[in-house]
């Protein structure tokens, strides 16, 4: 957990989120102190996007709360919005509207921004803001919700998959631009498909599914976590492996040999030794390995049962 | 089966399943208003001296305005007819929907390209809305053929009625469908069919004029149901003609529908933005929003005030010649109609209130569309809360509906200064605002409707103002009860400036409406955001 020099930034606290009897979100909690970058993964309808519009006071918690800055989002909304910056997936423009003048009344309604880094990014990330807002194309409306948050310099940066729709050279950008932002000590919330992203920026991830926190912590911590891929190449015989606690999935053929290795990898090392063994290499699991780990396992056993139901909320949107 | 055949087929199936609500909802009010019209007519029309008072209403230019011509009022046939004239307004309406749904939003909401990257061609998709459309719109006229016959309407006239109105939605629709190829943007498409409607509802104020030929009714199809009736022998032309309207209009849509996907014969003005005024509030983007409506709104009311103004001189000294029937209309309910301030109260009461309480209505929709296409979320998320955004929206609502009022107010003055000795400003301004209540009354109804039910707020708000309006137009001749006939708040504006505005009424319709807003700004502030 983070360690946090007075309120955290952001903090969950059991929240749980119901449309009727479906639980969107059971029990989650999570904080994020000052200065922090945190990730929130998870596929699909695993209530990422209801974790952070309840984050924003949009959507009513059912039960637990959403604070930031030690406000409540639902009861103190404008408080928490003043501090906060905020990038959706996806982003409708008032067709009628430019891109300047969206621009500048999302900029005038956070309460200011910063003209002169507006006219930077706008510059960054090679946005025509002179068209009118219905002839924008997903990835030029997703760079006016980008612009438009990141110009306002809030201390707390909420985005939800922000880089939708961005083409790779802009992605670029955007992760540069999220990189100066935690430089200069702004915190950031976000969720994303993007793990090669995730893993660039990241100090921490929360993973989700089924509405449920499986797993959070430090990237390197969850990696220990999780089984070494280490592949050698030998002559001779092989060397023998069974019996070596925290070995699984060995293969071996032609001379490879292949195998997964989690806790301790010395007795592995001193066992490999008995063999001639001409080459090796461990690497640590990627994110998306790390990611393909946790919905497997959930293929296998389904989410922890929600608490006993209460009064149904009303439904609303889908995740 | 060719592959093409069966998507074609596949698509009429989903066109007509998107239909299938709106369809029975619409037959069912129509031909359930159509046939209760004729139960009373038999019910309370019986003795000789009842059927000449009625025949007394015959001929009077302001009715004619209002219902087209009609002929022979004291038959079954002729009365029923006449209400006809009315309801075929709505009919031209939900066809211009209908089309307007299928064909252009369809396109907006991104549902056309999965089809056209398929086995459909541009003709095909097309011609699949076009045939479920005229597969429902033949459904309610058989509806209305056969209620109206099975309840004593001669058959002749019953079918011919149900064959006109189902060619009147057609008609509306094959022009949406025209106008949806022509236009990029379901807005254009539809502001410029309600442009058509408004047009040729104006030319039948016009030709109901007393010094303008006859013909002139067959310049416009909202003068055409009165020749419905078997006595006039028209019945074929009439459905002729309606067919031939329909037949060119698609012609030129199936011409037009080879086009590029999210464009039109008349590409909207794309690229840079011309005279950027910033908006800088949340006040300020409302007012963006609001002016445009109010813009087209009040264009349309104004015509229909300016019309009937120009031609209030005629109607007064038409209906001063027919005493008796001034006196059975002011029993009726319609005031004064042999004076020029009598005209005008019952324009403003029967044409430009319900305009202007749709425009009121549709405010609460545009105020939930910001919610249910998710860019209020922009606002939202930033220090706005959430009461202040609704409270600011609800009040620029509230003045652009006032603005309108007074429009129609000062155009219905200059449409009497044109043609003669004007009313008096005040009178003008008079009945202007008394219809605001009533309008204010279904803003704030479409108001609580967005805090409680919000994904139905659009649909509820008009459906009310119809209802309402429908309810004292025909509920008079249906034998309702008091109670259920005062349901209705367009029962309780008064003829101004013909007659003295109903205070107390009013500041009802006012708190009311207050206290729906009241109700929906609590209820939003207290429920989630909800998508589409």
């Amino acid at each position: 957990m983070s360690g946090t020099n007075g309120t955290p930034v952001v903090r969950f606290a059991e929240l749980t989120k119901r449309y009727g009897s479906l639980t969107a979100l059971d029990r989650f909690s999570l904080e994020i102190a000052e200065g922090e970058i945190v990730g929130l993964l998870g596929p699909n309808g695993a209530g990422k996007t209801t974790t952070l519009r309840t984050l924003l006071g949009l959507l009513r918690p059912t039960s637990g709360t959403a604070e930031l800055f030690g406000l409540d989002a639902w009861r103190d909304p404008v408080g928490v919005h003043r501090r906060l910056a905020f990038i959706p997936g996806e982003f409708n423009v008032w067709p009628q509207l430019s891109g300047r003048q969206i621009l500048d009344l999302l900029g005038e309604v956070s309460g200011g921004y910063d003209r002169d880094y507006r006219d930077e990014l706008v510059e960054r990330f090679k946005f025509d803001d002179t068209k009118r807002g219905r002839s924008y194309s997903k990835g030029n409306r997703q760079k006016i919700a980008v612009i438009a948050a990141l110009m306002t310099r809030a201390p707390l940066l909420v985005m939800d998959e922000p880089s939708s729709g961005l083409d790779p050279l802009m992605t670029a950008t955007f992760q540069e631009c999220l990189r100066e932002a935690k430089a200069r000590g702004q915190t950031i919330f976000l969720s994303s498909h993007i793990l090669s992203e995730v893993e660039a920026v990241c100090d921490r991830v929360a993973v989700l599914r089924e509405g449920v926190l499986v797993e959070e912590g430090a990237l390197h911590e969850l990696r220990h976590l999780h089984a070494n891929t280490v592949e050698a190449t030998f002559e001779g015989d092989p060397p023998a492996l069974d019996d070596i606690s925290g070995v699984e999935d060995v293969s071996i053929s032609d001379g490879m040999l292949r195998l997964h290795v989690s806790g301790s990898t010395d007795p592995l090392l001193k066992a490999l030794a008995s063999a001639t063994v001409t080459s090796i290499q461990m690497r640590e699991p990627s994110l998306e390995e790390l990611f393909h780990a946790y919905y497997e396992e959930s293929a296998e056993e389904p989410a922890a049962a929600a608490a006993a139901p209460e009064p149904a909320d009303q439904p609303g949107s889908d995740e | 089966m060719s592959a093409s055949r069966k998507a074609w087929l596949r698509l009429y199936r989903h066109y007509l399943r998107l239909l299938r609500n709106s369809t029975i909802a619409w037959t069912l009010a129509l031909a359930g208003i159509g046939a209760a019209v004729i139960a009373t007519f038999e019910d309370r029309y019986t003795t000789e001296a009842e059927l000449q008072a009625l025949a007394q209403l015959e001929g009077i230019p302001a009715f004619e305005a209002l219902v087209g011509p009609y002929s022979q009022i004291a038959t079954v046939e002729g009365f029923t007819l006449s209400r006809w004239g009315m309801f075929a307004i709505l009919v031209a309406v939900w066809g211009m929907r209908a089309a307007g749904r299928l064909l252009r939003s369809a396109e907006e909401a991104g549902h056309i390209e999965p089809l056209r990257a398929g086995a459909i061609t541009p003709h095909g998709l097309l011609s699949a809305a076009v045939t479920a459309m005229l597969t429902v719109f033949a459904a309610f006229g058989i509806a209305i053929g056969l209620s109206h016959s099975a309840l004593g309407m001669d058959t002749a006239t019953s079918w011919a009625l149900g064959a006109a109105m189902a060619l009147m939605a057609a008609a509306f629709a094959a022009l949406a469908a025209l106008a949806s190829q022509v236009f990029a943007s379901s807005r254009q498409a539809i502001a410029t069919v309600g442009t058509v409607l408004g047009i040729t509802l104006g030319m039948r104020v016009i030709a109901a004029a007393s010094g303008t030929p006859e013909w002139l009714w067959w310049v416009t199809p909202f003068g055409w149901t009165g020749f419905l009736h078997e006595a006039d022998e028209a019945q074929l032309i009439v459905v002729a003609a309606f067919a031939a309207i329909t037949t060119a209009l698609l012609a030129g849509a199936f011409a037009l529908a080879k086009r590029d996907l999210h464009g039109g014969v008349i590409t909207a003005r794309e690229g840079a933005a011309d005279r950027v005024r910033p908006v800088k509030s949340a006040a300020g983007l409302a007012a963006r929003i609001t002016a445009r409506a109010a813009v087209i709104w009040g264009a349309v009311i104004t015509i229909v005030s300016i019309v009937f103004a120009m031609i209030a001189h005629d109607f007064a000294d038409a209906a001063t010649a027919m005493p008796t029937t001034v006196e059975v209309a002011a029993q009726a309910g319609w005031g004064r109609i042999d004076s020029l301030e009598g005209i005008l109260g019952f324009t403003f009461a029967l044409f430009i209130a319900p305009l202007l309480a749709v425009f009121a209505a549709g405010q609460a929709a545009s105020i939930r569309e910001e919610e249910a296409s998710w860019r209020i979320e922009h606002l939202l998320v930033r220090p706005i809360g959430r009461t202040r955004w609704l409270l600011t929206r609800t009040a620029i609502a509230a003045a652009a509906t006032v603005s309108v009022a007074i429009v129609a107010g000062l155009a219905a003055w200059a449409g009497t200064a044109v043609t003669g000795t004007p009313i008096t400003l005040a009178d003008a301004l008079r009945g202007a605002l008394n219809i605001v209540p009533v309008s204010l009354l279904f803003l704030g109804l479409g108001l609580a409707l967005f805090g409680l039910v919000p994904r139905l707020t659009a649909s509820l708000t008009l459906g009310l103002v119809v209802a309402s309006y429908l309810l004292d137009f025909v509920g008079g001749y249906l034998d309702l009860p008091e109670a259920v006939l005062d349901a209705s708040p367009f029962r309780h504006i008064a003829s101004a400036p013909g007659a003295d505005i109903e205070l107390a009424a009013a500041v009802v319709m006012l708190a009311i409406g207050l206290a729906g807003i009241a109700v929906g700004a609590i209820a939003f502030r207290r429920r989630d955001l909800q998508e589409a």
